[in-house]
């Protein structure tokens, strides 16, 4: 099993790596430039980083091509979770109330990604934007109470996004949820 | 760029960390990196570069020498009880003193990065001058993945992090760098130490960052400052090392107590959890976290009567919310009863008071980290404590998480 990570200048990015190695797959770092083709996976997990999509999309490399042409899952996280909601028409904006440290999330809608996973769990998030839905083409999983997009499914694909952090010990259904996506990787 | 983000490639399949694997391998790295020339190591004491000077001299034996510097910036008692450990572990030691080199680098910086810049270089340059002397051309150092994570975002300049910035160590400083724990985080260091049988008080010893006290000492270091910082130190340590489970990182911090006025929004958002809370900030600033962006921002004093730690711990985010500009919240350990500041503290100090802040967390590789509950019956032996050390007039508990505050302040 192949899960690299693409690296976005998040501090978490390694513990993404981290997290799908002790998982038992096999995971390393790749950057955004990476192209499709190169790309010999079962899954690509997508991390955070320091910018915003709203300050172009010239950081973030191939990625929309690959999301949008892929035919393996994806998983973003916090930064890339942004830029999935919003190339599926989703917006994304400043969050009025900005989460750094714990929250607690609320399953809208069961899905795979959170078998297993109490429909309300503690997790971390550390961010300065939001996604919004908007009229976009894609589910929304899960909410919390400052931020109503924590989770979101492309409507037909296996691409997800997480405003909050599956990789960090202080969430811990985290690597539940890691695991959710591994096994659809299969 | 590639090479900073995954700096290694062992034992990448692997799911679980393996410490014999690791050893051997970087065993074998690092004496091909060293070749026939010779090393230098230096060594804070710390879990990170303890082990790895244990490491580095089971590869290279003699070819090694272990830098201890005293910068000035260590622990009540510290020089000496870590030489004696650092020889005890069979380590060929030079102790460097070098106090009075560090002052003067450092003196009327306030700014968290402008410290934290003048210490490295001061560090390396008196490094780079001694391990010339000693032949060395090679330098190991214990760098591990929080510090370069940290320091390519841009949270904060770690010391030790030189490659990642895209320095050139044998133009800047005349040495080849080789950092064999980079790919590894806190716990799988202490494995290794554990692996390597480094003895338990070194490897389970909480992380002392390297440029020591200096950063505990937030804003502009003085030697007074310093000296009611030392002796807070050794008060929270002493009482928060017997808790258990013992926190992850506890300790100190000093500034100076001189405050301003929050705003009335600020002070409503804190009275919906604490009915009769008072906000001020402290008029200096202290690093954070926010959104993988650094923040250097404003410390909130939180005021008011004694009430349980989640509802404390809920105030930063309210805070924060009101007044994005806060980075941290302290919870000061007013008198008994009065729920209010602790003022007639130990008095002056050279015309200076000070507010001890304390920090205690708990966190698995201090990329997160929450603050620890530390009850309120030793809190308030804390407080009656450190209100003993001449120049305290404050005692105040740190109530913030990693993010949006970092653990150390600065």
């Amino acid at each position: 099993m192949r899960i690299p990570v693409v690296f976005l200048g998040g501090q978490y990015n390694h513990l993404i790596v981290r997290a799908l190695k002790e998982i038992g797959v096999e995971s390393w770092m790749i950057t955004p430039k990476v192209r499709l083709e190169e790309l010999d996976v079962d899954g690509l997990v997508m991390g955070g980083g320091p910018h915003s999509v709203n300050d172009g999309l010239e950081r973030f490399g191939n990625l929309p091509q690959i999301i949008e042409k892929g035919s393996f899952p994806m998983l973003g996280i916090c930064l890339s979770h942004q830029l999935i909601g919003l190339l599926l028409g989703g917006r994304v904006v400043k969050g009025r109330k900005p989460e750094y440290g714990r929250t607690v999330i609320k399953v809208l809608e069961a899905d795979e990604i959170f078998q297993g996973v109490e429909s309300e769990f503690v997790a971390w998030a550390s961010h300065n934007d939001e996604v919004r839905l908007d009229g976009g083409k894609f589910r929304v999983l899960a909410r919390s109470e400052y931020c109503d997009v924590e989770a979101l499914r492309h409507e037909t694909k296996q691409i997800y996004g997480v405003q909050f952090h599956v990789e960090v010990a202080e969430t811990p259904k985290g690597k539940d949820i890691l695991k959710n996506f591994v096994n659809m990787c299969k | 760029m590639l090479k900073s983000i995954s700096p290694g490639g062992y034992n990448i399949t692997s799911s679980t960390f393996n410490p014999s694997v690791f050893v051997d391998e970087k065993v074998r790295e690092i004496r091909e990196f060293v070749g026939s020339s010779k090393a230098a190591i230096a060594t804070s004491g710390g879990v990170d570069s303890t082990t790895c000077a244990v490491l580095a001299h089971r590869a290279l034996g003699g070819k090694l020498i272990c830098f201890f510097m005293d910068t000035g910036f260590m622990r009540e008692g510290e020089v000496q009880e870590v030489s004696d450990m650092l020889r005890s572990l069979g380590l060929p030691l030079r102790v460097l003193t070098v106090k009075d080199r560090f002052m003067e680098a450092l003196k009327g910086k306030r700014d968290a990065e402008e410290k934290r810049i003048a210490f490295r270089e001061t560090f390396y340059k008196v490094l780079s001058e001694e391990a010339r002397r000693e032949g060395c051309d090679v330098l190991i150092q214990g760098t591990i993945a929080p510090d370069w994570i940290e320091t390519s975002g841009g949270i904060k300049t770690q010391h030790n992090v030189l490659e990642q910035l895209g320095f050139d160590t044998v133009k800047r400083y005349g040495f080849r760098l080789l950092e064999p724990l980079l790919e590894l985080y806190k716990d799988q260091v202490r494995e290794v130490a554990r692996y390597l049988g480094v003895r338990f008080e070194a490897s389970e010893r909480q992380p002392f960052p390297g440029p020591g006290l200096l950063v505990r000492c937030i804003g502009e270091v003085r030697e007074d400052k310093l000296k009611v910082l030392r002796a807070a130190t050794s008060v929270v340590e002493r009482t928060l090392g017997v808790l258990r489970p013992t926190p992850n990182q506890y300790f100190a911090a000093v500034v100076e107590d001189e405050r301003m006025a929050a705003s009335p929004a600020v002070e409503r958002a804190v009275q919906g959890i604490l009915p009769a809370g008072k906000v001020e900030y402290f008029t200096c600033r202290t690093t954070g976290v926010k959104g993988d962006n650094r923040a250097y921002g404003k410390i909130a004093v939180v005021c008011g009567s004694e009430v349980e730690l989640d509802r404390l711990f809920a105030l930063p985010e309210r805070i924060i919310h009101e007044d994005g500009e806060v980075v941290r919240a302290v919870y000061e350990l007013g008198e008994k009863g009065s729920g209010l500041g602790g003022e007639g503290g130990g008095g002056d100090l050279n015309g200076k008071r000070y507010s001890v802040l304390v920090r205690a967390v708990e966190t698995r590789d201090f990329m997160t980290a929450k603050p620890y509950r530390v009850p309120m019956e030793v809190l308030g032996r804390l407080r009656d404590d450190l209100l003993k050390i001449g120049g305290v007039s404050s005692v105040c508990y740190d109530i913030t998480s990693k993010p949006p505050a970092t653990v150390e302040y600065e």
